[in-house]
C-alpha cells in the first residue's frame, strides 16, 4: 500500500529509476543483449556497413558491430562513472567531515588543498593528470576524481560546521562519547542525504567528463568499447558514415539525461528543505 | 514516508553497485578469426592519377588562393634546423636546390644547369645558372651557393637536419663567379652527388641578407614567405624577381589544418582552393566523386611499416612469432578496405613501383590466420592459462605497439591489433604524436613501431635501408644479419646502377625472409584542387614540392 502511494507521489523518480535500472541491466547482461557477439570482433571486409541487416547500428572502420560496442560501452561508461562518484563521495565526505569537525590546522590544510584544486579549470587539470599517468580508463577515473572531490569536501564541511556546536553534540561530548562515535553517530548521518543528492546528480556529469577525456585520447584505449572513444573514431567519417557518431552520441545523451533526471527526482524526495 | 526515503537512498546505492559490477563481468566470447575470402586487390593502379585539371589560365593578375596544409616542424623554414623545416622551405615554394627530382625520382637541373664529375666521383664541377636572382633581387652566384652551404653546416650543428649526411663537411668547396662554376671536392667518392644536392636540406638561401631564417628565409623560389602566424600559417607573396617564368598568384594564404575531415569540409565550403593529403579515404572519395574538384593521387615513394624490435629479450626476437605475426595480417584488405586504397599493398620495405626488383621477390608469409596459429602451436607458443593470450617463456605475449595518427597509421595499428588478437597475441596500442613515436623508436622502447618512411629521399634507398644494418649506427631494431651488413657495405662502394639494383633486391629478400618489419603498404599522396579557381595542381611523386608555378588561377 505504502509502495503504491510512494509510486503515485513520486512518478518521475520511479520512471527514471526503471530506465536507469534497464540501462544497468543492459550493461550487466550485455552478452545476452548482443546475442553473444564480441565487441572487439573485427571483420575487416565489413567495414563501414550502414545500419541494417545483421548490423542494426551499422559497422565501424574495422567492421565491428556498433550495436554491440554501444551496449558494451555502457559497461565501461557506467563502471567508470560510478567509480568516480563513489571515489569522490567517499574521499570528499571523509575529508570534509574531518575538516569541519576538527577545525584548526586540519581544516586549513584540507581546505587549502581543495582551494588549490578548484583554482584550475577542472577538465584541463584532469587532462594534465591523465596525460601524465597515461591513457587508460583507470587513469581517467583517477584524474576526474582528483579534480572533483572538492565539491563534496566543501559541502560536508559546511554541513558539519552547522551542527558542530549544537547542544546535542556538546551533550555527547560531556557524557564521554568518543570522537569516532560522534563522527559516526552525529556528523556523518547529517551530511549523507545532501551528499547522496549531489552524487546522484553528478553521475551524468562525470559520464560526460570521462567520455570527453576518452574523446581527446586521455581515457579508454582502442579497442575498448567506450562511447567517447567511439565518437572520436567516428569523427573522421561524419560525412560518409555518420552512424559511427550518431549511436554512441545518442547513447551518451540518453544515459546522461536519464541519470540527471533521476538525480533531480531523488533530490525532490530527499531534500531536507521539503520537510 | 521516512522509511520510503531510506529505501530510495538504498535503491540508488544498489544501482551504483550494480553499475560497478557490470564492468567486472568478463566476456567469455571467443573471437573468431577473420574469414579468408577472396581478397580484394590492394594494388589499385586506377587510383593513381597525376593528371592535373587543365583549364583556361586567368592572366588578369592580382589573383590569390588559399591552400590548406598540414603543419610540420612548427612551420619553420630554416633547413638547418630540422628535416621538416627543410621540406617546408621547398614545399612552400620559397627555396630551390641545385637539382630537383622529377616524377620518376630522376634528377633534373634546377639552379645548376650543367655539371661534370671526374672518374673517381670525388670532384664535381657545377655550373650555376645565369640570371637567377634571390627574391630580394640579389644575384645567385657560385659564391652565394658556397656561402649557403657553409651557413648550413655551421647552423646545422645546433639543428637536427644533419646536412653532413648529404655532403660531407670535409668537402672542399670553391666558387668562381667569373666562370659561374662551383667546384666540390670530396674526400670520399659519392655515387651521385646531384641526388644529395636535390634533397631539400641542401636548398640555397641568401645568407647575406636573410635575417630571420625561421620564418622569412630568402630563397630563389617563386614565392616569398611573409606574415607567419604560429599554428595559423603564412601569406606567401609572388617573388617579383623569379627567374623561371611568371609567378601565377599574387599571394597564397597557407592555412595549417591538421584534421583531414576539416580540410575536406573547408574545400567543400569554399574556404580552401587547394589542399594536400586528405588522409581520410571517405572524404577523399566524396571529393573524387564531386565534379567540382580534381583529386590527384601519386604512387609515392613512402612505405608505411611497423619496425619490429628483434633485440634480445624482446618478444619479437623469436622468429616464429614474427612469422606468425606476418602470416596473420591481411595486408590486401587493410590497404583496400581499412584505409580505402590510400596505400598500395606490398610485402617488401621498398615500394613496388620503384625499380628495385619487386617482381623478383617472394613473400613466404601470405595471409593465412590458420597457418599462423598452427605455427605458434607447433613452436609451443600456446595459451596455457586460458585467458585468450598466448605465452612465450612464461610471459603473456602483449606487444607494445607505438605509432601516431597520421597517414592512416593508427588505422593500420588498430586493424593489426584486432587481427593479432584473433590468433592469441595481445597488442598494447599507444597512439601518440610523431615525436613520441620517434623517441620510442630510438630508445628501443617498443615491440612494433609504426611510421611512414620516405624510402628514396635522395633518389636512392641506401639511407633508408641503413635502418637494418647493424654497423650503420641507424639500426634501432636490434637486427643483425651478417649477409645484409656485407651487402650494405658493398652498396656504398658500388657505382654501377645495375649492380646496385641487384644488391638492393637481395637486401630486400633478406629482410622479407627474416620477417623484420610489418609492411603496411606504399602510401599514395594526394592533392585536391577546386576546379572553379585552380588549374594545373598535381601531387608530385617526391614529397618536397607542393607550391610550384605549375599551379595557376583558373579563368
Amino acid at each position: 500500500m505504502k509502495f503504491k502511494s510512494f509510486v503515485k507521489k513520486n512518478k518521475s523518480f520511479c520512471v527514471f529509476a526503471v530506465l536507469a535500472l534497464l540501462i544497468v541491466l543492459a550493461a550487466v547482461f550485455a552478452p545476452i543483449v548482443t546475442g553473444g557477439v564480441s565487441p572487439t570482433e573485427a571483420v575487416l571486409k565489413d567495414a563501414l556497413k550502414p545500419p541494417g541487416g545483421n548490423h542494426i547500428f551499422g559497422t565501424d572502420k574495422l567492421g565491428r558491430d556498433i550495436f554491440t560496442r554501444v551496449i558494451y560501452g555502457a559497461r565501461t561508461s557506467l563502471t567508470a562513472s560510478f567509480s568516480v562518484v563513489i571515489l569522490i563521495f567517499g574521499l570528499g565526505t571523509a575529508l570534509g567531515v574531518l575538516a569541519g569537525y576538527f577545525g584548526g590546522w586540519t581544516d586549513t590544510v584540507i581546505m587549502r588543498i581543495a582551494d588549490m584544486m578548484v583554482s584550475f579549470p577542472g577538465m584541463v587539470f584532469a587532462m594534465a593528470i591523465a596525460g601524465v599517468l597515461g591513457a587508460s580508463v583507470r587513469n581517467a577515473v583517477l584524474a576526474v576524481a582528483l579534480v572533483s572531490w572538492t565539491k563534496y569536501a566543501r559541502l560536508a564541511r559546511s554541513l558539519v560546521l552547522k551542527i558542530r556546536n549544537q547542544d546535542y553534540v556538546a551533550a555527547a561530548l560531556v557524557t564521554g562519547s568518543k570522537t569516532p562515535y560522534i563522527l559516526k553517530r552525529y556528523m556523518v548521518p547529517n551530511v549523507i542525504p545532501a551528499l547522496i543528492i549531489t552524487a546522484a546528480t553528478d553521475i551524468g556529469g562525470m559520464m560526460l567528463e570521462l567520455a570527453g577525456l576518452s574523446f581527446l585520447g586521455f581515457g579508454a584505449k582502442a579497442p575498448t568499447p567506450e562511447w567517447g572513444l567511439m565518437l572520436n573514431e567516428g569523427r573522421q567519417f561524419i560525412q560518409s558514415a555518420p552512424w559511427m557518431m550518431i549511436y554512441p552520441g545518442a547513447a551518451i545523451f540518453v544515459v546522461v539525461v536519464v541519470f540527471n533526471l533521476l538525480g533531480d527526482a531523488l533530490r525532490d524526495i530527499l531534500d531536507p528543505r521539503d520537510e | 514516508m521516512k522509511r520510503l526515503k531510506k529505501y530510495a537512498a538504498l535503491f540508488l546505492s544498489a544501482l551504483m553497485i550494480c553499475g560497478v559490477m557490470a564492468g567486472c563481468g568478463g566476456n567469455a566470447q571467443e573471437e573468431t578469426p577473420t574469414e579468408a575470402e577472396n581478397t580484394p586487390a590492394g594494388n589499385r593502379e586506377d587510383e593513381v592519377n597525376q593528371e592535373a585539371y587543365e583549364t583556361e589560365r586567368d592572366t588578369s593578375g592580382g589573383r590569390a588562393m588559399t591552400f590548406g596544409i598540414q603543419n610540420y616542424g612548427g612551420g619553420g623554414i630554416d633547413p638547418a634546423k630540422e628535416i621538416n623545416c627543410a621540406w617546408n622551405v621547398s614545399r612552400y615554394g620559397v627555396g630551390e636546390c641545385l637539382f630537383m627530382f622529377d616524377n620518376s625520382m630522376n634528377v633534373a637541373e634546377k639552379l645548376c644547369d650543367s655539371y661534370t664529375v671526374n672518374e673517381e666521383h670525388t670532384e664535381w664541377v657545377f655550373h650555376i645558372r645565369d640570371n637567377v636572382k634571390f627574391s630580394d633581387g640579389c644575384a645567385l652566384t657560385p659564391e652565394a651557393v658556397k656561402a649557403s652551404f657553409e651557413r648550413l653546416f655551421e647552423a646545422g650543428k645546433s639543428g637536427s637536419s644533419a646536412p653532413e649526411k648529404f655532403l660531407e663537411e670535409e668537402a672542399e668547396i670553391t666558387a668562381d663567379n667569373t666562370s659561374g662554376n662551383l667546384t666540390i671536392k670530396t674526400t670520399k667518392p659519392y655515387v651521385d652527388l646531384t641526388k644529395n644536392l636535390a634533397y631539400p636540406v641542401m636548398v640555397i638561401l641568401d645568407t647575406e641578407h636573410t635575417t630571420d631564417y625561421d620564418h622569412a628565409a630568402i630563397g630563389t623560389g617563386p614565392y616569398v614567405a611573409t606574415n607567419f602566424r604560429e599554428e595559423v600559417g603564412y601569406t606567401m607573396v609572388a617573388n617579383e624577381n623569379y627567374w623561371d617564368g611568371e609567378v601565377p598568384f599574387e599571394s597564397i594564404e597557407l592555412v595549417y589544418m591538421g584534421d583531414a575531415s576539416a580540410k575536406a569540409m573547408a574545400l567543400q565550403s569554399g574556404q580552401l582552393d587547394l589542399a594536400e593529403n586528405v588522409t581520410n579515404i571517405s572524404d577523399l572519395r566524396d571529393l573524387q566523386a564531386d565534379p567540382n574538384f580534381t583529386v590527384t593521387i601519386a604512387n609515392g615513394v613512402r612505405t608505411g611499416l611497423a619496425h619490429m624490435n628483434v633485440s634480445e629479450g624482446k618478444f619479437l626476437s623469436n622468429k616464429t612469432l614474427r612469422e606468425a605475426v606476418l602470416t596473420a595480417l591481411d595486408d590486401d584488405t587493410m590497404c583496400a578496405v581499412t584505409v580505402g586504397g590510400l596505400y598500395t599493398s606490398g610485402f617488401s620495405v621498398l615500394p613496388s613501383n620503384l625499380d628495385y626488383g619487386y617482381d623478383n621477390l617472394t613473400d613466404p608469409y601470405a595471409f593465412d590466420p590458420d597457418k599462423a596459429a598452427k605455427l605458434l602451436d607447433e613452436a609451443g607458443i600456446v595459451d596455457t592459462n586460458g585467458d585468450g593470450t598466448r605465452e612465450l617463456d612464461g610471459k603473456e605475449i602483449v606487444l607494445k605497439y607505438v605509432t601516431y595518427s597520421n597517414r592512416c597509421l593508427d588505422d593500420f595499428a588498430e586493424a593489426i591489433q584486432q587481427q593479432l588478437a584473433a590468433i592469441g597475441i595481445g597488442v598494447d596500442l599507444e597512439i601518440g604524436d610523431s615525436a613520441r613515436q620517434w623517441d620510442s623508436y630510438q630508445s628501443g622502447d617498443f615491440d612494433l613501431n609504426g611510421s611512414n618512411w620516405t624510402t628514396v629521399g635522395t633518389g636512392d634507398p641506401t639511407e633508408y635501408l641503413a635502418a637494418w644494418c647493424s654497423t650503420s649506427g641507424a639500426d634501432y631494431c636490434g637486427y643483425k644479419n651478417d649477409e645484409y651488413d656485407a651487402l650494405f657495405e658493398e652498396l656504398g662502394a658500388t657505382f654501377d646502377t645495375e649492380a646496385r639494383r641487384e644488391i638492393i633486391q637481395k637486401m630486400q629478400q633478406i629482410l622479407i625472409d627474416d620477417a623484420v618489419a610489418v609492411v603496411h603498404g606504399y602510401y599514395n599522396s594526394s592533392m585536391i584542387s577546386k576546379n572553379e579557381t585552380i588549374g594545373g595542381a598535381a601531387i608530385h611523386t617526391a614529397d618536397y614540392y607542393w607550391i610550384t608555378t605549375e599551379i595557376y588561377p583558373a579563368s
